[in-house]
């Protein structure tokens, strides 16, 4: 897992992190390219934008967002995801990832007991 | 109107006609000492009541569609009970007078064998005009429709399908069998329809409860009994009203199926095929639960008599082989089907090793006890078959004197079963039998209730699943990997301490599996006390369903010493789990006892720390793990989902994604 702090960017009147976000408890989670399980209704990132915060900070595509600033992301809805992220009065936002790799690299640790 | 004080009344009084009928039921079943039609008919009726609570209770309409044709299936099993009760008591009767007037005429006579009856692959076409029966033309007029099928004592119901103008057929895709017909047997098949937009109200309650009070019980009711359950009768009619006597539906408001077609079918239309058969139509195009009916309908209906798929007969006989006088060879002689089979010895039969020799015995078969052979004690038994021109006669002997007449007796019955099940003897048809699947009474998805609570989003629920996310991580893991206790290590500080947890669980946390769950990780900040009361928690989280009960079992151990972050609100947060997943899950069980069947599943059984609001689901209950919520529904449709996940797949909306 990995904390990850991403500054948002001021674009005029609105505030941007730079990806774009998938999933949710409202949603078909069969459809998320990113996850291993096809019923993780989880929270992913599917897209970065080249250069922009969220890729500075060192996001990825394909994460998996945890948490944003303390708040749960695993059992909430993609508007609910949304709206965590988006919050015109917070500058930073905190989330904890979990990346395919990390995932694999445990599994593999638990394996091997 | 009736005033609403004197319904009341009437329904007290009807309450009270059906506790008479139900000891009236008893007292015949009881005389008769028949326990096991008493077993099926107290099923039925506690099934019944059943069917009826939840039709009260639930309010979306397909569910409500799901009760209703249980509740017609019990009532007319109640009722094919009740009138094979009636036929044995009267056959009992009829006994005692035989016996007393030495009348043994009757009971000689052979009977023929029974065998299994199939119908499948119903389909019922129909054809669509453009705005004929339609009332509102341009709203879809839905009906939902399902087939009761009756053979003798046994009533089986289809599966409910949903018919509209897009549908150019109705097709039941349920393989029905019967197990012992008899030739004679009729299958009927009714088709029941319910109109789908129907307001459900029992605006006509009054009028019926009426006429079932007028129909009072008493010595008449014996009589009055006979008189409905003769065979044509016996078809159920809708399970609001009509001339259900012995048994007066409770009037609940729902949606009621109503007769539109039947037909019976007997053993004329067995054929190892499909055949259209022609149905009766009732109903009219002014009814609501009116469907444009062809006329036909198409199906399958195969017969496997016993005599062709049991073995009938079997021993040891000698057969005559060659041309010499005293060429006898020993056999194992098994008659089934068209067939004697002479195997070399027994054991070879049940080693399916080929026979020695096989005599065909069918309609053209001419079998005879010969002169008494002077160097056998018996007779010879001959059979003489036609081989293409030639005749060919078989000679056999059995041991003795009994055997002889044993055999012909068996040779002679399969003759009569023959002749009486006619086209079903010259070949054995194929009969397909239905998958394992649960029982046709069916109950309907549990959790409707929960859809109707609305939740409103308050923080306390988000810092509960904030805290609940934390385990979830861990046990997400876990659970996909079949759980080695060990790696606990990799996220948390303190080493596992294993062996003590497992005394701390209380005697209804099954899974000795989890024993390792340490209570005290530092890492997950856990409110025990939260968790443990009312622990009404439905495993609705996304990751494996195992989530919740390893919290329960975790926050057990705590549960005496709760912290002060109890929170008293888990009633919406369990309210709210259930309506952010989306559908219903059956609650949660009580497992008071040790459970044994958790052990088998990989996931950790499912428990529950209270069952303060536990929706009693009464599907399977102990050992189901049925950590996937599709098993704890009783039966959605594998229809229904398919075409739930065909529309998904075909939404583009349903994966959203938004750029932040």
């Amino acid at each position: 897992q990995q904390r990850i702090e991403i500054h948002k960017l001021r674009d005029g009147d609105n505030l941007i992190l730079g990806f774009s976000i998938g999933g949710g408890i409202d949603q078909d989670p069969s459809q998320n390219p990113f996850s291993e399980d096809k019923t993780d209704k989880g929270i992913y990132v599917t897209r970065v934008s080249k250069g922009g915060p969220a890729e500075v900070a060192g996001l990825r595509m394909g994460d998996k967002i945890m948490q944003v600033n303390g708040w749960d992301m695993t059992m909430v809805t993609h508007d609910q995801a949304r709206k965590k992220l988006t919050k015109k009065n917070e500058d930073v936002v905190r989330l904890l990832v979990t990346r395919k790799s990390l995932e694999n690299a445990v599994r593999q640790s638990m394996m091997q007991h | 109107m009736m005033p609403i004080d004197r319904l009341a009344d009437m329904e007290e009084k009807l309450r009270i006609l059906e506790d008479l009928n139900m000891i009236y039921i008893r007292q015949i079943a009881l005389s008769l000492k028949d326990s096991d039609i008493q077993k099926k008919i107290d099923y039925e009726i506690r099934m019944r009541e059943g069917a009826c609570k939840l039709l009260a209770a639930c309010s979306q309409r397909d569910q409500a569609l799901e009760a209703s044709k249980s509740l017609l299936t019990c009532n007319a099993r109640i009722m094919a009970y009740m009138s094979e009760l009636q036929r044995m008591k009267e056959a009992q009767v009829m006994q005692r007078v035989a016996r007393r007037s030495f009348d043994a005429g009757p009971m000689d006579d052979r009977s023929p064998c029974k065998g299994k009856v199939a119908i499948s692959d119903l389909r019922i076409p129909l054809m669509w005009k453009d705005t004929e029966y339609f009332k509102n033309k341009g709203e879809l007029h839905r009906c939902a429709v399902f087939c009761l099928l009756q053979l003798g004592g046994e009533i089986f119901d289809t599966d409910m399908v949903m018919v509209d103008r897009t549908l150019t057929d109705i097709c039941f895709d349920n393989t029905i069998v019967f197990n012992e017909a008899s030739p004679g047997f009729e299958l009927r098949v009714e088709l029941y329809s319910c109109c789908s937009e129907e307001d459900y109200s029992a605006g006509s309650t009054p009028r019926k409860l009426a006429s079932k009070l007028s129909s009072s019980l008493g010595r008449s009711a014996g009589k009055k009994m006979r008189a409905a359950l003769e065979p044509g009768a016996c078809s159920t009619t809708s399970n609001g009203g009509g001339a259900t006597i012995l048994l007066p539906v409770p009037s609940v408001p729902g949606p009621k199926y109503h007769l539109l077609a039947h037909t019976t079918l007997n053993l004329s239309h067995v054929q190892d095929s499909f055949r259209t058969h022609d149905l009766t139509i009732t109903g009219n195009e002014e009814c609501s639960y009116w469907l444009p009916l062809y006329g036909g309908v198409c199906c399958r209906l195969a017969a496997q008599p016993h005599c062709m798929t049991q073995q009938m007969m079997s021993g040891c006989l000698r057969v005559k082989l060659g041309g010499e006088p005293q060429g006898w060879t020993n056999v194992y002689g098994v008659l089934k089907g068209t067939n004697l089979f002479c195997y070399h010895q027994k054991e070879d039969m049940e080693a399916n090793v080929e026979p020695v020799l096989t005599i065909g015995i069918n309609k053209e078969t001419r079998i005879r006890a010969a002169e008494k052979d002077p160097h056998s004690k018996a007779q010879n038994i001959c059979i003489t078959n036609q081989y293409g021109g030639e005749e060919v006669t078989h000679t056999l002997a059995a041991d003795s004197r009994e055997d002889t007449q044993r055999w012909m007796e068996a040779f002679w019955q399969q003759f009569y079963d023959m002749s009486q099940w006619r086209q079903c003897c010259d070949d054995l048809m194929k009969i397909e039998l239905p998958s394992p699947r649960k029982p046709a009474i069916v109950t309907p998805k549990q959790g409707s209730l929960y859809h109707e609570m609305v939740i409103d989003t308050s923080d306390d629920i988000g810092t509960v699943t904030d805290i609940l996310a934390h385990r979830i991580e861990e046990f997400e893991l876990r659970a996909q990997l079949g759980s080695p206790p060990h790696w606990m290590a990799l996220f948390d500080e303190d080493p596992p301490r294993s062996p003590h947890t497992h005394q701390h669980l209380p005697p209804h946390s099954p899974s000795p599996r989890l024993h390792s769950r340490q209570p005290r990780s530092p890492r997950c900040h856990r409110t025990p006390g939260l968790l443990s009361s009312n622990a009404s928690l439905t495993s609705d989280s996304d990751s494996p369903a195992s989530i919740s009960p390893c919290f329960r079992q975790a926050w057990s151990p705590d549960a005496s010493s709760s912290s002060g972050r109890f929170r008293p609100r888990t009633l919406s947060l369990d309210a709210k789990l259930s309506t952010l997943r989306g559908r219903g899950y059956s609650g949660f069980r009580c497992n008071c006892q040790p459970p044994t069947a958790s052990s088998v599943s990989p996931r950790p059984a499912q428990t529950a720390l209270s069952c303060s609001s536990s929706t009693s689901s009464s599907t399977s209950s102990e050992g189901s793990n049925s950590q996937e919520s599709d098993l704890g529904f009783s039966r959605p449709s594998s229809a229904r989902r398919s075409l739930r996940n065909l529309r998904a797949k075909l939404d583009p909306r349903n994966w959203l994604q938004s750029q932040v």
